[in-house]
């Protein structure tokens, strides 16, 4: 299936999220030979889940585009989804990688005409939008997925559907006997952009997201705001499927706090502020209230705050929500002080958003070679990390702008050992 | 401890912050405290507080000597550590409202008749006593602080609970003529005398 | 290649196609219709067989133009990759088969779209040339980098390390900047693994500047050049040829070539003697930038203040002062590190002036984002720095120290706070140079009179003059245009090295306020797109976002009107005018959107493989019925970048599209020439849709006025239609996003309203 042509001039870029695709963008198109391994089917990330950026309320699909394009039309990058790295040996100029390759059950013959999807039955919670709508067990992950093919859900294996699939398929793009296999090669850089995932929220245990169905966190929020997501965009309950116009937002869900996330996660704050402006935009008479601890719109982001601010529709309360408990309708009621003259209250709403923080995606012990991480599980930049370098979240949490200008830069750094290897340096 | 009472205290200065520091029970966490007001919101007597935990922190920051120490705001701790558990900065809430209380008591600073304040005093007494808290006797001596007929008043309007008490035999009437006792209580009062007198060394090297 | 065009045509009959089309039908079409000179089909032309046999057709037929009739251009690139062909799609698949409903009652209208797709595909690639290099331009593994900061000096040494060389021009006698003034710095690092969460717990503390280090670096690498007190004085060429004039104070000039340019012209503090309110005009209230200095002066003794020299005992932070506000006089942002730099100074008093001095900082929202920022925070903390949600209304002084005013939030009071001194954390103004656009802007959405008149005030007053920092001898201005409030950052979210011209790119603050750490981080990312750009200038592509073409603007000289309009329009500044007056393209500099060809009203502008004629062509070919059959034609232009890719999705997810519209995809709206829309007016199209993306202040367009053009442009095109007789509904523009997926197939169902309302066009023969 996968040819993986590498040498130690190869740069490896662990991750295919905006940070990772960015690395191997900038690496390929500067002609160094990149291998991209992704362990989704596909490229894109966490990114591609989201509607809207900050501050341009722009959508994310756009630049996308512009890189799934660069990532076609480039030979220099090797795209390897469904793949994970477990083992890294050997040193700056020298690595050995060893990547496992989990079966995807179609090949590159995939035209995504889309015949296997409508003949299996099996259904499955849909990962793209957390979980808030069903997906077929032979399914493609979304409308503008890179590499554009479908995949079986490895549960349908060994059932009728699986069969079923494979018949209709007239490309013979489909090939249940695919088992998950390892392979090695060489390269001489790596960069580690394995980015981030939504802090657990129903370890923050008074706020009830595990029990109660008008909790939910801001990334599911995304999802629903998109007209693609679960809802076709509509922002509804989760629990009767009312209009949601009267919605919470609570900052600091698990970061900066001991008990989960030590670190400030940076982008809750503007995602809130940019998810204010779904709730404005759908309904004239939305009300939305944020509770924060400090507002984090930084440098030239603050504009953005003031204007959510100015809103007569927008209120915000300096205080940490105690807990929140919901009435016999399901409504939640959040509980706290405002801590702004001291102000107790008992606030009900139709929806309240947990803004979750970022957490890294590996943790420590999951790394396959040794490296210098902080306290919060990030990576630091050391000496000690020989030729590996992160990018992106995997560094810290950071927005797409930072994260991608880190990605531009960590790039770079994969070159000079490469280049150092190509003794190219004269 | 009498300079103490009448320490000038600048306002917005760190002159209390460090008095706190320096007496109080966990004193040295209130500096970490990030005004989230997690601790206000989660507090169950919270409607009782006159100042609610962060805003004392924010009191002692802001050099409010007074208001503080005669607040009768951390008297309303009943200790169910819901404040500490959902602290983002760990700090010792509970430890901290019980030491500002003491300290203020120490003082001579702490309001009168403050309730919390009596039934502690009380109840210390009683138990020093046999080494066991008496039941009946505690509940008497907390019924009629005020006073022959509101001690009247108390116990009736306390009747259907004092029943069940005994009933459930965890009050014994028999109690009214002594009551249980520990086996060693000299033995009690020795180690209580030695644990006072470690916590006045403490306090005076603090000084 | 011979000079010969000879053209092949390839059907794929897979995903539906042959079962829904009458494939004999499109094979007749292609080559009677579209004059191919073979046309061969396959049941997956993306499989392996079906590539070999295009490749086949290429190697041994001598193929050179061949017409691809399969899925959307988006789809299969990999498969369909033919870089030494001229290459077009039809795209038969997400543009007919699953655009359109199954059933007899469709097939007919169906089956004309896929066999004008076709015809517009020959037609396309009839009139397309394969791309080469011009070769302008060759490998110049030099980069020139503006400002000898942090940023400036990472940034060479950074593009050193990968073998590159680096000139470095600062304006002043050292390398260093700001940052070598600092007294420390804040650290970059969060606590290490494993850290726990007490009193006691060691946190991230202000680390020694280590500026020296860096600038000893540089000193020490031989493929650095540091031209010290001098400035750039004259930048020319393009990427991969830049040459500019390096003068010393002495007037000395050195002339070099640069593949590529990083300007990384830092910052200055806000001038926050204009705001009396916060008392700086007193001795004992100083901004940050002054507290370093006191700080470096007492070396590792007590901070004294500046009135009578006594020992500091109590200070407070006014943060953000004349900062983060609407108000008058104020920078309507903040530095984003000030409330990090406050906590590093006040911890500088607790280690120099003892645990006892008083430090109080007086914020709003607390900003210490990430890991490493919320440890410094806690740090702060541990060394009992006090934190006070404040506003601060004023300073005031009556002799020695100073009296801070301000609202506590918290405890609701007005307080009075006197202090031994007060410091203001005061912002960061970006070191850019005179935004070639800041006119233009400021008038743009008046009237045309409006306009005029304010362009001679403009021109009367004796506007300030901000020095130039690139003296770029562009038609279009002298410095890098700005984003917002002088910034010369991105303006796209994704691409933070996005810039408007080709081949420059800027780093540090002078993009974005920022620290040390992330000037560090962002100066390496520019060293990188400083490289790419030279490699690319040397190969003759184009960068971001039509990375890798090979095409390039040419004009026909003879028929050149010298209008300028060209020159005027590029939205990257890249073409000059030469000695004679006429346009000077500068390849590298360009991005091919084709904005300059759209542009031109006497169509000499062209690219080897996107010309007037390659769409031109495409929208003549398209059969128009006659009056009678009632069958409307609508020509919807769309953007590729956005648009395209949204009818895409929506036929992918089961979207009707009408079978009256034939889309062309384009570079950019911006590329739309207004000789197309006549021309399908006159053959008798009865509509015609320009889907482009968002434009105005946060717009998206990737080519940045390729949506405001075709819409200004459009403007004066309803002149047109009505001297024709034409109603001016029949030819809108739309922003289009490429999420709009239900609605860009109903804002062409919407033209099918219009076009039922008032009447098919009377131009149809």
């Amino acid at each position: 299936m996968t040819e993986v042509v590498a040498t130690n001039e190869t740069i490896l870029v662990v991750g295919g999220g905006i940070s990772g695709m960015t690395a191997a963008l900038e690496a390929a198109e500067t002609g160094k030979r990149v291998v991209l391994v992704e362990k989704r089917p596909f490229l894109g990330g966490r990114v591609s889940q989201l509607y809207k950026y900050f501050p341009k309320l722009c959508h994310p699909t756009c630049g996308q585009e512009i890189n799934q394009r660069r990532i076609k039309m480039n030979p220099n990058i090797t795209v390897l989804t469904m793949a994970e790295v477990t083992g890294l040996e050997g040193e700056p100029g020298a690595y050995t990688a060893t990547v496992k390759l989990t079966p995807r059950y179609v090949n590159d013959n995939c035209t995504a005409c889309g015949e296997c999807a409508k003949v299996v039955e099996a259904e499955f919670d849909n990962e793209f939008d957390y979980g808030m709508s069903k997906r077929k067990g032979a399914y493609l992950p979304h409308v503008m997925a890179h590499p554009m093919q479908y995949v079986l859900d490895p549960r349908i294996i060994g059932t009728d559907d699986a069969q079923k699939a494979k018949e209709a398929c007239k490309y013979d793009a489909i090939d249940l006997d695919m088992e998950e296999r390892e392979i090695q090669f060489p390269c001489g850089a790596v960069i580690w952009a394995t980015g981030w995932k939504p802090y657990d929220a129903a370890k923050i245990q008074p706020y009830g997201y595990d029990r109660f169905e008008n909790v939910i966190t801001n990334v599911e929020f995304e999802r629903m705001a998109d007209p693609k997501g679960p809802t076709g965009g509509k922002i509804i309950r989760p629990s009767d499927g009312k209009e949601a116009k009267n919605i919470a937002f609570i900052q600091c869900a698990g970061s900066r706090d001991r008990n989960h996330l030590f670190h400030c996660s940076r982008i809750c704050c503007m995602a809130s502020l940019k998810q204010t402006h779904y709730v404005v935009d759908a309904y004239e008479d939305a009300q939305v209230t944020i509770y924060y601890i400090d507002i984090r719109a930084i440098d030239r982001f603050e504009d953005f705050y003031q204007n959510v601010r100015a809103m007569d529709n927008v209120s915000f309360v300096k205080s940490k929500v105690a807990n929140i408990i919901t009435d016999k309708d399901g409504n939640p009621i959040c509980r706290g002080v405002d801590t702004e003259g001291y102000h107790r209250y008992e606030n009900t709403h139709d929806l309240v958003v947990l803004a979750t923080g970022m957490e890294p995606s590996v943790s420590k012990s999951d790394f396959p070679v040794d490296i210098v991480i902080n306290r919060e599980g990030f990576i630091e930049p050391d000496p000690a990390n020989g030729g590996v370098f992160a990018a992106g979240s995997a560094s810290d949490a950071l927005d797409v702008n930072r994260a991608v200008q880190h990605a531009t830069g960590a790039a770079l750094k994969a070159i000079q050992v490469v280049n150092r290897v190509a003794g190219a340096e004269g | 401890m009498s300079d103490m009472n009448t320490a000038m205290v600048e306002k917005y200065r760190n002159d209390f912050l460090k008095e706190v520091e320096a007496n109080v029970e966990e004193g040295h966490w209130v500096k970490m405290c990030m005004q989230c007001g997690v601790c206000s919101g989660s507090c169950p007597l919270g409607p009782h507080w006159a100042h609610p935990p962060q805003e004392i922190f924010m009191m002692i920051r802001a050099g409010k000597r007074d208001e503080v120490l005669s607040s009768d705001s951390m008297w309303m701790c009943t200790s169910c550590y819901n404040c500490i558990v959902r602290c983002p900065r760990e700090l010792p809430i509970t430890h901290i409202m019980h030491g500002l209380a003491t300290y203020a008591k120490r003082l001579g600073l702490a309001p009168k008749n403050q309730p919390t304040s009596q039934f502690s005093e009380i109840f210390w007494n009683n138990m020093m006593k046999r080494g066991r808290v008496n039941e009946l006797k505690l509940g008497l001596s907390l019924y009629f602080k005020d006073g022959f007929s509101q001690g009247i008043k108390n116990a009736l309007a306390n009747q259907k609970l004092g029943m069940n008490m005994m009933k459930a035999k965890r009050m014994s009437p028999a109690e009214f003529f002594g009551g249980h006792g520990v086996k060693d209580i000299s033995g009690l009062q020795k180690m209580i005398k030695k644990a006072e007198e470690i916590e006045l060394a403490k306090l005076n090297a603090n000084k | 290649m011979s000079d010969e065009k000879k053209f092949a045509a390839f059907i794929c009959t897979g995903c539906g196609i042959g079962d829904r089309l009458d494939v004999k039908q499109l094979e007749m079409t292609a080559t009677r219709d579209g004059k191919m000179q073979s046309c061969q089909t396959h049941e997956m032309l993306c499989s392996k067989e079906g590539v070999a046999m295009i490749q086949n057709a290429i190697d041994n037929d001598g193929a050179n133009h061949i017409m691809i009739a399969a899925c959307s251009r988006r789809a299969k690139v990999e498969a369909f990759h033919f870089p030494t062909v001229a290459m077009s799609r039809a795209n038969l698949r997400e543009g007919v088969i699953w655009a359109r409903p199954e059933g007899d009652e469709h097939q007919e209208t169906t089956q004309e779209m896929a066999d004008d797709y076709i015809r517009m595909a020959c037609a396309e690639v009839r009139f397309m040339e394969v791309p080469e290099p011009s070769g302008e331009q060759g490998e110049v593994k030099n980069i020139l980098i503006v400002g000898g900061g942090v940023s400036g000096m990472t940034a060479a040494l950074e593009a050193a390390a990968a073998g590159f060389h680096c000139h470095i021009v600062e304006k002043e006698g050292q390398l260093g900047g700001w940052a070598a003034k600092w007294h420390k710095r804040i650290p970059f690092r969060a606590a290490p693994e494993g850290t726990p969460n007490s009193l006691t717990a060691h946190l991230p503390e202000p680390v020694d500047n280590d500026v020296a280090e860096l600038i000893a670096q540089v000193e020490a690498n031989d493929k650095i050049t540091v031209h010290l007190n001098a400035r750039v004085t004259r930048t020319s060429g393009a990427p991969g040829r830049f040459s500019a004039d390096i003068t010393t104070e002495s007037g000395q000039t050195v002339t070099e070539n640069y593949g590529a340019i990083i300007q990384a012209s830092g910052w200055k503090p806000f001038d926050i003697d204009s705001l009396p309110e916060y008392g700086h005009q007193h001795p004992d209230v100083v901004t940050n930038v002054e507290l370093e200095e006191l700080a470096r002066q007492a070396g590792d003794g007590p901070i004294k203040r500046p009135s009578d020299g006594k020992e500091v005992k109590s200070v407070a932070f006014v943060q953000n002062a004349g900062q983060a506000a609407d108000k008058e006089g104020y920078l309507p942002y903040h530095s984003g590190i000030g409330d990090l730099v406050s906590i590093k100074q006040a911890l500088y008093f607790k280690a120099q002036n003892g645990e006892d001095c008083d430090t109080t900082i007086l914020y709003n929202n607390l900003r210490t984002p990430g890991a490493a920022g919320e440890d410094f925070y806690r740090s702060g903390q541990q060394k009992m720095v006090i934190f006070t949600k404040g506003e601060v209304n004023e300073v005031t002084s009556g002799g020695n120290g100073a009296t801070v005013k301000f609202k506590d939030k918290i405890l609701d009071e007005d307080v009075e706070l006197a202090v031994d001194l007060v410091v203001l954390d005061i912002g960061m103004v970006p070191n850019s140079g005179p935004d070639p656009y800041a006119a233009n802007e400021s008038i743009e959405d008046m009237s045309d009179e409006d306009q005029q008149a304010a362009k001679e005030e403009m021109a009367s007053e004796t506007a300030v003059t901000v020095e130039s920092i690139l003296n770029l001898d562009y038609r279009q201005g002298t410095d890098l245009p700005q984003l917002k409030w002088g910034f010369t950052d991105s303006h796209f979210i994704c691409f933070p090295y996005e810039t408007r011209r080709t081949g420059i790119y800027a780093c540090g603050p002078v993009r974005r306020p920022m620290d040390i750490k992330q000037a560090q981080d962002d100066a390496t990312g520019a060293a990188m797109k400083a490289i790419q750009a030279a490699v690319h200038a040397a190969s003759g592509e184009a960068v971001h976002p039509r990375v890798g073409d090979l095409s390039y603007p040419r004009f026909r000289k003879e028929g050149c009107t010298q209008c300028k309009r060209c020159t005027v329009e590029c939205p990257f500044g890249a073409i000059n005018e030469d000695e004679e007056r006429y346009p000077q393209f500068n390849e590298s500099r360009c991005r091919r959107c084709g904005t300059c060809m759209g542009a031109c009203p006497v169509r000499v502008i062209s690219f080897a493989n996107y010309s007037i004629d390659t769409v031109g062509q495409q929208l003549k070919n398209v059969e128009i019925p006659d009056e009678f059959e009632e069958k409307p034609r609508i020509l919807v232009l769309a953007c590729e970048n956005d648009a395209y890719p949204a009818l895409d999705q929506a036929a992918m997810s089961g979207q009707e599209i009408s079978p009256w519209a034939r889309v062309i995809p384009v570079r950019c709206l911006g590329s739309v020439s207004l000789s197309w829309i006549t021309d399908s007016m006159n053959s008798g199209y009865d509509g015609v849709i320009m889907m482009g993306c968002k434009r105005g202040d946060d717009y998206q367009c990737h080519f940045v006025r390729g949506s405001t053009m075709a819409a200004e442009r459009m403007r004066k095109v309803g002149d047109t239609l009505q001297t024709l007789n034409l109603e001016p509904d029949r030819v809108v523009v739309h922003e289009v996003a490429i999420t709009d997926i239900e609605r860009a197939p109903r804002l062409i169902k919407e033209m099918e309203e219009v076009i039922e309302r008032v009447g098919l066009s009377p131009f149809k023969f």
